[in-house]
């Protein structure tokens, strides 16, 4: 306990220092006083006496100062008196510290930005319970295989499936449509979150003619059921049937991958799918037993694969069950973004690090002389050191304070642009680790280039640093290699981010140029269902179908027709299907065609051309024979060498006999999954011929003028017209569709962007700050060179030469360091190879006019030198 | 805190200083610092000079572990002046010096003796 009394000892004389000192003053003048006093008293005079009482005493001003160190406090006082000094130098250069903190500010905030949204994505785990030991299965399953896989898997502990399907909720006050998860017992047990209010659906429940139970969505529950907490055991109207709620799950819970505003057992909301073998539409999550592991339990599954093909060779012939690790399933199709992101952010630290120093080692080595000339008057190495220690401290603190406003802000942005597939990132905030790295990093940057010059300094001989004024001390050339070595690094660097950037755009820009195969303007679309319960038999849909387009088409100034599927909607069903007249296909191996169905003029509101045949006729109705149209992908995979106008082709695992479609025309090619994606061969046919009772929905495309909000009001006025309880959803232009197809590449494209030109200011800034320190230091040169006759133009060639020096050997650099990098990005990278010359070049040719800019203010100043001043200023 | 540094020019051993105060202090009860110096050089016969000024930074240590405490009083010609007094920890610590400073002399006189 002593040391800490002596602790609270010292403590208190460091509160209370001013009183200490002026204690300690008068404790010595006394003491002088009192022996002067008896000196006076022995006969000596008064200047004598005071003399010899100083004598006796020593040297006073050493030992107030011994006295007041004893204390232990010197270094805060020396960090008080150094920080006043650092705060008053960075003052009086404003221009320096606004340049220096910037940089440190880019750097740490877009760093700690990206890199928060990396970590949230790839690294931070899911938000299910022991999140590592789940898996997913690559395919699509049938709720009786998730069954039949629960019984015989041994590697899994939990299994269960999800199918989001939107379904009418008519409790409200319009009819709404709400995304419903159709699942098994199994699926929110094996996630292993808790409701938050009441229970999740048991196996018990989960079966053929089970209660009609519903696990409400956080947001459901705050939307429709008002956050009541007393919702539990409420009736929903949902999908023409009435639910009881029994749960509320927390706001934090999502399927992993989809939406769902609710969860309903399969049973219950579709009891025909949920018996349905071939129908293969879960996604399957897998909880892996503990001692299993991920190749065990893929082995397991290749087993009973094998036996499902035994037992149902129809259906199950093909299942090539893959599992794959949950968080890898949801991340692997922005993980190669993430990264290429990664890496450049990487560069830009590095960029703005190599700023910093060559920033901190311009002054220093400015300040040479200062420094010198303070080692010679007696400031020790160690108290120099800490000196322009605690300047760069006080940057890098001033910028790091700057950068944490950045980052908050630009993970703020960042999650404002993300695209769909980021979904999962609306839980993710600024990482405090990463910024204490960033800052670290930083840290250092200024700690080793701050010190250096110091640590030289306090060496230097003071004579020479005198005689040549610090300008060719060996301090100053070496400093001054290492200047150009991080500027020509940074041209390099930021070339590399350029050209990637360029890539990026130019992919981007022939993605947006990529014809859809539709005019995707002044269209707009919306999605209607029918509800089986009311509108069971085709007819009458076909009726309901026909009586809306009919009455929208009599309304002026438009245009309506439907299909099942709308084009870059994110949805299309497969069927399998037979050519007439080609050789034979084993069943199960049929090939697959997109099949749409399509009602009023389809071809001519969405402007798809017509290239062989003809087009449907509302004669093409129920009861005439069977017609299909084709797309040009279909002929080119399917009729290589046949006219495909008169072939006749059937579905796969029809009932018997088949019924024969003739294809009576052929379309062009629609990019209906995506504008990078590649277009499938895909079939149209009348919705009024169409006999699968399932086909219950369709997308109204309508070609107006305008694409305002009065015309949705119309349209909905007149669905409503036929029939209340139908609502209307997914409203969109086409346009905006295909905004969301270019999302993900537009992030990609505008982040790196934002990189490269970030990287192009602090290239430019760095090269700047080099040249007019250079010329700074060169005045004396130049003035002579002037005074001996050169000209303008040779100044010019002399200053402007040095800078364009730097630049060619950073292009060059940066050109290699492009090849070797940009390949990691190829994935991203749309009709568009990474080595592409165009790109290369102009980004080439943009950097060395942005270096040769920053060199340009610098030499005007050289060039304006009076040799006169400047020969007399020395 | 090499004590012999500061005390170079004087004719004390190194390392004595803080046995001369704590003895002194002992003796008297409580002093200033002029009046331990002066005490310091009388009893020894005007043999010991301290520099009288590196009393002060000794004293301050003194205070910091603990082996003195100091108030301030007035002197008999009605000054301020601060009093420095021996604590508990004080008399233990002198103990220690008086037998570190004995064994010390002992071996000293040893070695002169034994030629």
């Amino acid at each position: 306990m002593n040391w800490l009394r002596e602790v609270a000892r010292r403590l208190r004389m460091l509160v209370h220092r001013r009183q200490f000192d002026a204690d300690l003053e008068e404790e010595m003048r006394l003491h002088l006083e009192l022996r002067q006093q008896e000196h006076l008293e022995s006969g000596m005079t008064a200047d004598p006496a005071r003399a010899a009482a100083r004598r006796r005493f020593g040297n006073v001003t050493a030992f107030r100062e011994k006295s007041h160190m004893a204390w232990g406090w010197e270094w805060i006082e020396n960090l008080v008196q150094d920080v006043r000094y650092g705060l008053r130098i960075l003052r009086k250069n404003p221009g320096f510290t606004f340049v220096a903190v910037l940089t440190l500010a880019l750097g740490i905030g877009a760093n700690t930005a990206i890199f928060s949204v990396i970590s949230g994505v790839l690294l931070s785990p899911l938000p299910y319970k022991n999140p590592q030991r789940l898996v997913a299965r690559r395919k699509n399953d049938s709720p009786p295989n998730v069954t039949y896989i629960q019984k015989q898997a041994r590697a899994f502990s939990e299994g269960g499936g999800i199918n989001v399907q939107k379904m009418d909720y008519t409790g409200g006050a319009e009819p709404v449509r709400v995304r419903t998860g159709l699942v098994d017992a199994g699926f929110l047990e094996t996630l292993g979150v808790q409701p938050m209010l009441g229970r999740i659906i048991s196996p018990v429940e989960d079966r053929k003619g089970g209660p009609h139970l519903a696990v409400a969505s956080y947001s459901f529950w705050q939307n429709f059921l008002g956050g009541d907490p007393h919702a539990l055991g409420k009736a929903i109207p949902l999908g023409g049937n009435i639910y009881t709620v029994i749960g509320v799950m927390p706001a934090s819970f999502a399927p992993p991958t989809e939406h769902a505003d609710v969860f309903v057992s399969m049973w219950a909301g579709d009891p025909r799918g949920a018996a349905q073998r071939d129908l293969h539409v879960m996604h399957t999550y897998w909880r892996l037993r503990t001692g299993f592991t991920l190749a065990q339990a893929q082995a397991e599954m290749a087993a009973i694969d094998r036996r499902l093909a035994e037992q149902y060779p129809a259906e199950e012939k093909e299942r090539k069950t893959q599992l794959v690790p949950l968080q890898e399933w949801l991340v692997g199709d922005v993980r190669p973004a993430l990264l290429v992101l990664f890496g450049a952010v990487g560069l830009v630290l590095l960029i703005a690090c190599a700023n910093f120093a060559s920033l901190l080692m311009a002054r220093e080595v400015a300040r040479h002389q200062e420094l010198v000339i303070r080692a010679a008057l007696g400031a020790a190495r160690g108290r120099l050191i800490r000196k322009t220690l605690t300047e760069s401290a006080l940057l890098s603190v001033l910028g790091g304070a700057a950068g944490l406003l950045l980052a908050q802000w630009g993970t703020r942005i960042l999650l404002a642009l993300k695209p769909e597939k980021l979904a999962r990132l609306s839980g993710i905030h600024m990482d405090t680790r990463v910024l204490l790295f960033v800052l670290v990093i930083s840290g250092l940057t200024g700690v080793v280039f701050g010190m250096a010059p110091a640590w030289v300094a306090a060496r230097g001989d003071v004579a020479e640093a005198l005689n040549e004024r610090g300008r060719s001390t060996t301090a100053s050339t070496t400093g001054h290699r290492l200047r150009k070595i991080l500027v020509t690094s940074e041209l390099a660097l930021a070339l590399v981010l350029l050209v990637g950037a360029g890539l990026l755009i130019k992919g981007f820009s022939r993605l947006r140029s990529m014809n859809p195969g539709f005019n995707p303007a002044n269209v707009m679309t919306m999605y209607l269902q029918l509800p089986a319960t009311r509108y069971g038999e085709i007819p009458k849909r076909t009726q309901f179908r026909r009586e809306l387009l009919a009455r929208l088409n009599s309304l002026p100034g438009l245009q309506a027709a439907m299909v099942s599927d709308i084009p870059l909607g994110g949805n299309y069903v497969d069927h399998g299907f037979v050519i007439d007249g080609h050789p034979p296909v084993a069943v199960g191996g049929e090939p697959d065609v997109q099949t749409l169905s399509v009602m009023g003029d389809y071809f001519r509101v969405m402007q798809i051309p017509l290239r062989a045949g003809r087009d449907f006729t509302p004669l093409d109705r129920e009861g005439q024979p069977l017609v299909a149209i084709v797309n040009e992908e279909m002929v080119r995979e399917f009729f290589t060498h046949e006219n495909p106008i008169g072939a006749r082709i059937h579905w796969a695992r029809e009932t018997e006999p088949p019924q024969w479609m003739t294809v009576i025309g052929v379309v062009g090619d629609v990019k209906h999954s995506g504008l990078d994606q590649p277009v499938d061969p895909a079939a149209y046919t009348p919705f009024p011929q169409s006999n699968e009772i399932w086909r219950s929905w369709m997308t109204l495309a309508i070609r107006t003028r305008d694409v305002s909000s009065g015309l949705v009001e119309e349209v909905k006025k007149q669905v409503w017209s036929l029939d209340s309880q139908i609502p209307v959803s997914d409203v969109h232009t086409m346009e905006e569709l295909m905004a969301v197809s270019l999302a993900q590449q537009r992030f990609n494209m505008l982040l790196l962007g934002l990189f490269a030109a970030l990287a192009l200011v602090l290239a430019a800034v760095g090269i700047y700050g080099m040249m007019a320190y250079r010329v700074g230091q060169r005045m004396h040169e130049i003035g002579i060179h002037i005074a001996l006759g050169a000209q303008r133009r040779d100044v010019l060639r002399l200053v402007l030469g040095d800078g364009a020096k730097l630049a060619c050997f950073g292009i060059a650099i940066g050109i290699a360091g492009a090849i070797a990098l940009t390949r990691l990005m190829t994935s991203l990278l749309f009709e568009v190879k990474p080595t592409d010359p165009e790109i290369l070049a102009v980004g080439a040719i943009m950097l060395a006019i942005v270096a040769l800019a920053a060199c340009y203010v610098p030499t005007r100043r050289a060039m304006r030198v009076d040799p006169m001043v400047a020969l007399r200023h020395e | 805190m090499s004590w012999g540094d500061d005390l170079h020019r004087d004719e004390i051993p190194p390392g004595t200083l803080y046995l001369l105060i704590l003895k002194t202090l002992a003796r008297s009860g409580e002093m200033h610092g002029y009046e331990i110096a002066d005490s310091i050089q009388q009893i020894s016969d005007d043999v010991l000079q301290v520099e009288e000024g590196s009393l002060y930074p000794a004293l301050q240590r003194m205070l910091i572990k603990g082996w003195v405490i100091a108030k301030w009083g007035t002197t008999a010609g009605n000054r301020r002046a601060r009093y420095y007094q021996l604590t508990a920890a004080g008399r233990k610590q002198l103990a220690v010096e008086m037998s570190q400073f004995e064994r010390v002399i002992g071996a000293i006189t040893r070695v002169i003796e034994a030629v």
